[in-house]
Order: C-alpha cells, then sequence, then structure tokens
C-alpha cells in the first residue's frame, strides 16, 4: 500500500516540478521591462537594444503615417519625449494625446522601434469631468 | 423611477442582513419559522432588485441624463437596444446586474430545496447573503446606479463603439451568469463546512451547479473570443490580456471541480481536495471581478476603473481565510473514505487531471499578477506576455487532451494489461496514423502534429465507446438508432460529457490550426491593383464613402478570386463615429470576412490615403470556424448532461446504483 502511496506521491511531484519549470522558464525568457519615458531615458545606454514596455502620452501633432501603413510618433511623460517607429495594427483608439504602450527594441539612434502598440482611453468611462464641460459647452 | 430604484438597493441591503441572522438564528435555535421567514426574504430581496434593475433600464431607455450612470453610458443617437445593454457597460450598472442575477440563483435555491435538507439550508442561504451583502453594499454606499448630477447635461458621452456590437451585448451577460454562478456551489460547500453536514447532498447540489456555471463561463468565454476576432481588427480571438485571464482561471478551476466531483459521488475519496477546490473557484471568480472592474492591471480593455479595489481585496482577504479556517476546523470529518489502488486507474487520471488544471491556473494567476508582485518585491514593474502563457500552458493542455482520451474509458482501480489493450488499441492506431498523414502532407510544426494526433486519439476513444455501448443495444433486439438514443438518454451524464469532450477536441483542432498556420499579408494597393494570398487573390476596386446619422464610413471596395475565379466582394471599413462622445475612438475598423469550415480570410483597412489608394492587411486564418462550431457542441453536451431525467427513470437508476450508494451514505 505505501508503494502505491508513494507512486502517487513521486506522479505528483513531477507534475509540479514540470509545471514550476515551465513557469519558471516561460518568465525567465518573456519577462519585459514596463518602464514610463523618464525611466527609459535614465536607463541610457544600458536599456539600448533590450526588449521593453513604455507608456507615454502621444504627443499631439507628431503622428506622421507613412504610405505602407507604418507609424511614426513621440510619446512623453511630461519631461521626456522620444521617437517610437511602429509597424502593424493601429489600435482604433490611437490617437494623439492618448496615453500609448509600446513594447519593442530602442535603438542606439534613440529611436523606439515598437512591435506592439497599445493605446488605453481611462478616462472614457468613469470620469464624470466631461460632462460638466458637455453643460458648459451647451448653456 | 430613481428614488425607487435607490430604495429598492437600500431596502434589499437591509433584507440581506436580515436573512443572514434570520437563517443562522433558525437553524441554531430549531426555530424554523425564522428560516422559513430567511427563505421569504431572498425572494423579496430578488423582487427588489427586479424593480431596482428595471428602474434602471427604465431611465436608460428614456435617457434621464439627471442620472450619472445614463450620462456616461448613453446618448442620444444610441439604439434602444444598446440603451438597454449599456446596462452592462459601466461599473454600477453591471455591479446592479450580478447582485441581480445572485437574487436569481437565491431564490431558486430557495425554492428548489424549501422542504428537503433541513440542516444544511440556512448555512447555504447564509453564505449566500453574506455574499449579497458585499456587493449590494457596494452598490448601495459606493458606486451607486441611480447618483444623480446636480444638473441634466443636454447629451450623454454615448457608448463606445467597439461595445456596439451584438456579441458585445450579450458577452457580459453569459460571463456575469457564469461567474455569479460560481458562488453557488461554494454557498452548498460552505454551507456543509458551517453545518457538518459533510454527507452526500452539498456535493449533489455543487455538482449541479458548477456545472451550470461552467457552462456559461465557457460560452461567455467563446463569445468574447469572438467578439475580439471580429471587432478588434488584430485577426485574433485570445490575446491572454488580464481581462480575459480574468475569466479563464475560474473557468480552469471549476473544470478541476467538476470532475474531481465525480470521484467524491462515486468512491467518497478527495472531500477535502473537493472542498478547497470549490473555495479555490469562488476566490478566482471575485478575483476575476477584482480584476476587471477595478484596472489595477494595465490592461488593453480595463472598463472601469474606480476606487472599490481596496473593498475587493478586504473581501477576497476575508472569504479565503474564514473559508480555509473552517476547512480546517472540519478537517477530520473530511476524511477519505477508500483510497487508491493503482496509479493506472481512473482515479488517477482525475488527479492528475485535476493538478494540470490547477497547474494552468496557477501559471496564469501568476502571470496575470505578476506585473504586481515584481513591483512589490522588485520595485520594477515587470511583465510576461502572451509567450510567457503559451509556453507554459500549451504543454498542459497537451497533457490535458491526453487525458481527456485516457481517463474515460480507463478502469477504475486498476487498469489490467489486457483491459489497456482492448480499450485503447483503435485510439493509438488513429492517432499514430494522424502523425503519419500529416507528416506526408508536409506539416512539420510538432506542437501541431502531436496536438492533432492526439484529437484524433480522443475521438477514437469517443467512437469506440458509443459504438461498443449501441452494439450491447443492439444485441438486445433494439435498431441502431434507438440503441443510440436511449444509450444516451440513459446515461446522459456520461454520454453529455463525451460529447462535451468532442466539443473541446473541435477547439483544439480550430485553435491549433489558427495560431500555428496563420498566412498574413500587407499591401498598399491602387485602385485596380491587386494582392495574392496563397490561392487567394484580391482586386482593390476602389474607396467608397458613406455617411450615416451615426458615423462617416470609409469602405475598400475589394473583389475576391480564389485560384483565378471570382467568389466574393468583400468590404472592410474604417468609420469615424460623429457624436463628440465617441469620438476618443479615432477610426474605428471593422473588418470584413469570409468565413468557411476551411478558413478565414481576415480583411482590414488599415488606412487610406487622398489619392485613392489603400493599405489592406489580409490573413487566411485557418479552420477558426471549429472553434465555433465546438463552442456548439460543448454546449449540447452540456445541456445533455443537466437534462433533468424522468421520474420513472430516475427510479429505476436509483435501484440500480442503490447498493453503491447506500454503502456511501452509510458511511457518510
Amino acid at each position: 500500500m505505501l508503494k502505491g502511496k508513494m507512486k502517487f506521491i513521486i506522479a505528483i511531484a513531477i507534475i509540479a516540478l514540470t509545471v514550476s519549470y515551465l513557469v519558471y522558464g516561460g518568465v525567465k525568457d518573456t519577462m519585459v521591462y514596463y518602464l514610463t519615458v523618464e525611466e527609459l531615458r535614465a536607463q541610457v545606454p544600458d536599456v539600448y537594444d533590450s526588449r521593453v514596455r513604455v507608456s507615454g502620452i502621444v504627443v499631439p501633432g507628431t503622428i506622421v503615417k507613412e504610405n505602407d501603413g507604418s507609424l511614426e510618433f513621440q510619446i512623453s511623460d511630461g519631461a521626456q519625449t522620444i521617437d517610437v517607429q511602429y509597424e502593424g495594427i493601429i489600435p482604433d483608439i490611437f490617437a494623439d494625446d492618448v496615453e500609448a504602450v509600446v513594447e519593442g527594441v530602442y535603438a542606439k539612434n534613440d529611436v523606439f522601434e515598437a512591435d506592439t502598440l497599445l493605446a488605453k482611453c481611462p478616462t472614457k468611462y468613469e470620469d464624470a469631468e466631461s460632462l460638466y464641460e458637455n453643460k458648459e459647452a451647451s448653456y | 423611477m430613481v428614488e425607487t430604484g435607490s430604495i429598492s438597493i437600500l431596502l434589499s441591503f437591509v433584507i440581506s442582513i436580515y436573512i443572514l441572522f434570520a437563517s443562522i438564528y433558525g437553524v441554531k435555535s430549531r426555530k424554523w419559522d425564522f428560516v422559513r421567514s430567511a427563505e421569504n426574504a431572498a425572494i423579496a430581496v430578488f423582487v427588489l432588485l427586479l424593480i431596482a434593475t428595471i428602474a434602471l433600464v427604465h431611465s436608460l431607455i428614456n435617457l434621464d441624463f439627471n442620472l450619472k450612470y445614463v450620462a456616461l453610458n448613453t446618448s442620444t443617437d444610441l439604439a434602444t437596444i444598446y440603451r438597454f445593454t449599456s446596462l452592462w457597460a459601466g461599473q454600477a450598472g453591471s455591479l446592479l446586474l450580478w447582485c441581480l442575477v445572485l437574487s436569481i440563483y437565491t431564490a431558486i435555491v430557495v425554492l428548489q430545496s424549501r422542504n428537503k435538507d433541513r440542516d444544511l439550508m440556512p448555512y447555504v442561504l447564509a453564505t449566500l447573503s453574506v455574499v449579497s451583502i458585499f456587493f449590494i453594499g457596494i452598490i448601495a454606499f459606493v458606486e451607486n446606479p441611480f447618483e444623480t448630477l446636480p444638473f441634466t447635461p443636454k447629451e450623454g458621452r454615448g457608448l463606445n463603439p467597439i461595445l456596439q456590437n451584438g456579441y458585445m451585448a450579450i458577452h457580459p451577460l453569459t460571463l456575469y451568469f457564469g461567474y455569479v454562478g460560481v458562488t453557488v456551489p461554494f454557498a452548498f460547500g460552505m454551507g456543509a463546512l458551517l453545518s457538518g453536514k459533510l454527507g452526500d447532498a452539498w456535493i449533489k447540489y455543487s455538482r449541479k451547479w458548477a456545472l451550470f456555471a461552467w457552462t456559461f463561463l465557457s460560452i461567455g468565454l467563446l463569445l468574447g473570443a469572438r467578439w475580439a476576432y471580429l471587432e478588434l481588427g488584430w485577426g485574433g480571438y485570445w490575446a491572454w490580456d488580464p481581462v480575459e485571464n480574468a475569466a479563464f482561471m475560474p473557468w480552469l478551476a471549476a473544470t478541476a471541480f467538476i470532475h474531481s466531483v465525480m470521484i467524491q459521488e462515486k468512491k467518497g475519496m478527495l472531500k477535502k481536495w473537493n472542498m478547497s477546490l470549490i473555495i479555490i473557484t469562488f476566490f478566482l471568480s471575485i478575483f476575476g471581478t477584482f480584476i476587471t472592474r477595478s484596472g489595477i492591471i494595465s490592461s488593453v480593455h480595463s472598463f472601469a476603473q474606480s476606487d472599490i479595489g481596496p473593498m475587493f481585496l478586504g473581501f477576497i482577504a476575508f472569504i479565503l481565510l474564514f473559508s480555509f479556517a473552517m476547512f480546517i476546523y472540519r478537517l477530520k470529518d473530511l476524511e477519505t473514505e477508500d483510497s487508491f489502488d493503482s496509479i493506472l486507474s481512473r482515479e488517477s487520471a482525475f488527479i492528475f487531471n485535476n493538478l494540470l488544471f490547477l497547474g494552468a491556473a496557477f501559471a496564469v494567476f501568476l502571470g496575470t499578477i505578476f506585473p504586481i508582485l515584481s513591483e512589490a518585491v522588485t520595485g520594477d514593474k515587470i511583465l510576461v506576455g502572451p509567450p510567457y502563457f503559451n509556453r507554459v500552458n500549451v504543454p498542459i493542455a497537451l497533457v490535458l487532451i491526453l487525458l481527456m482520451g485516457v481517463g474515460p474509458i480507463i478502469s477504475w482501480r486498476k487498469a489490467s494489461f489486457k483491459n489497456l489493450i482492448r480499450n485503447f488499441i483503435y485510439p493509438t492506431i488513429l492517432g499514430v496514423l494522424t502523425i503519419i498523414v500529416l507528416l506526408i502532407l508536409g506539416m512539420r510544426d510538432v506542437v501541431a502534429i502531436i496536438s492533432f494526433a492526439l484529437c484524433a486519439f480522443v475521438t477514437g476513444t469517443v467512437f469506440t465507446e458509443f459504438i461498443r455501448g449501441t452494439r450491447v443495444r443492439m444485441k438486445r433486439g433494439e435498431n441502431p438508432i434507438a440503441a443510440f438514443m436511449k444509450l444516451v438518454s440513459r446515461n446522459k451524464r456520461r454520454y453529455g460529457g463525451y460529447i462535451v469532450h468532442m466539443g473541446v477536441v473541435l477547439i483544439v483542432i480550430g485553435v491549433t490550426a489558427s495560431s500555428v498556420f496563420v498566412t498574413e499579408k500587407q499591401s498598399t494597393l491602387n485602385a485596380g491593383e491587386s494582392m495574392e494570398l496563397r490561392d487567394y487573390s484580391l482586386r482593390f476596386d476602389g474607396i467608397e464613402q458613406y455617411t450615416t446619422d451615426a458615423k462617416n464610413a470609409t469602405i475598400a471596395n475589394i473583389t475576391l478570386f480564389a485560384s483565378g475565379k471570382e467568389i466574393d466582394q468583400i468590404r472592410p471599413e474604417k468609420n469615424i463615429y460623429k457624436y463628440e462622445g465617441n469620438r476618443e475612438i479615432n477610426q474605428e475598423t471593422e473588418v470584413a470576412l469570409r468565413s468557411t469550415f476551411k478558413d478565414d480570410l481576415y480583411i482590414i483597412l488599415s488606412s487610406f490615403n487622398p489619392d485613392g489608394s489603400a493599405t489592406i492587411r489580409a490573413m487566411i486564418n485557418p479552420l477558426v470556424n471549429w472553434i465555433w462550431a465546438g463552442g456548439l457542441l460543448l454546449v449540447i453536451g452540456a445541456i445533455v448532461t443537466m437534462w433533468p431525467s424522468g421520474k420513472k427513470i430516475t427510479e429505476t437508476a436509483f435501484v440500480r446504483y442503490s447498493v453503491g450508494e447506500k454503502d456511501a451514505a452509510i458511511r457518510a
């Protein structure tokens, strides 16, 4: 009986170890630092050529759409600004003043080469301020 | 209407507190009148919340902009159907809906068992009322859907256009039916712990409710995936986004629970395990609501952000501490009646299934909270992306598919070599043949080959079971169709389960094909130019624009050719919404989809230029329709499993199985 129990404990331990190993390896190989523009600039030159995710506000008027569908723009945290180059699907809510999250590599020429672009509009739903603006506008 | 709604919510809050005390006091002092009045009060809570919901819906449909919730989520140009669905577009409304669904379930629980299990039910009701008190408390005092503004705006902010979609209209609803549904089996578990009635009753009820909640979670996940596929315009249906994970985690834990609970029913084993599992499932369900509603983890679609986060964390901490304290208190009553004999048995297949599902849930959980965790520990915010989730979950999923084939037909207790050969020879041959055929066809992707082979293996085992069962009945002189129908209807749980498994197989085939074999291309075309994509050719015929009351739309007219023959006209769109409140969606993409069971042609209008040229992104996603078809089959299977038996059949079934069950009942 004990022998049977031992077998189970070993089998369970193997599963637990395998899952732990998968998690460990997965985290180690895919983890990406999430930085603000300022943090990114503060880590130059160490950050060059490593994969990071950066968030900042899209600087109004800097969005340039190329004919081939690729995109150039700047993001800023108020103090610092970086150039971003991106090719891929452009989220519907991407626009001036929107908070953008880009993932990719910060190249030595200080251009962020992004392959992922997310855009957030956290103010959309639960912010009543604009209702007040709306009020002023309508009177 | 506003006063009616507010008062109803306040009353339901007060009554919920009454239910908690009346049911506990009633059962402790054996004063059954109190229990009965608590039960009636539960129905009153349902009626009150229904009134509150109707009041809010009334305000939404009539655009009473004096209500903050209405002003934030609707606008005059919004179609009536979306005015109604904005009930669950924002924070306060969806929390009200949560409360309403919970009160519906509570009322059903009360009505189903008015005269049964008197020692257990008051505690179940008390647990349900604690959860109600928390959620109703939030809508009564923190996020009140009936909060008014000091003025009445002329116009509301409108509903996000990407939420104006049929799938989005019902997806949150189904997900809530699932999320909230998990509360009921948890309440039965807690009821059992609190009352000490740890016999078969709580297991019987919680199994059914868990299956019910699981079915809705599954539907919700699939509808969400389909919505993302159609509306987000990036060509995929699953991105391991925190909000998606939020629903996926309780689904994984619930799947483990509905499997292992069968072992307790049949063998009286795994009692502690099942109790822990249902607590974990409930925790993940509340945690999922917390992630979705608090916006704590940056997500591409945290639609709501607010300060109810700390309250949720407090509630989660309370739930976990209290339930595990109760669990430890009753530990000696949760002793197992039977033991494991062999590692080659159905019991152990279930154990491995459970460990893997829980392992997957843990891995997803860790990946989801990793940014918070890393920031707390190291000060750096570190993310793990979709590659992490795939790397961890794909191997686990493959082993689970293997177990899905093995589990249902391996013998209980100890499988002999002879039994293994007899049951698994044909499915194994089928699996191996699949590998050979795929290699000959030129497929070289190892994960895909393993996945398809395992799917063939599972299909083989399921068909063997159906054929074997039908044949046994045919020997009694029934014709094949009657034999098959009776086989399924007399063993709904078992064969319904097999149908669910076949649904999963279809989903796995679809997911494997569409994630491994995507063809993608982007071109900028002038009118008249074409782009080639495998056998397809897309001729761009030019840009066309039109306006409606709500939007300015731009369409790319595309003629589609397959192997040189014209087959279809497709029109991807870009919309600019006229209404101010929707402007944050700068350009909304409507993809064009040509969907068959072979593949989906997924066309996006990326951009268009003043000179009339357009940038078109096109993808061929193979077998995506198999996912939705599999989902449908899964739901059919779940319905078969849950379909109530006629009275006569239950009686014969009782006689047939009574020996084993009586034994278990005596021991319990």
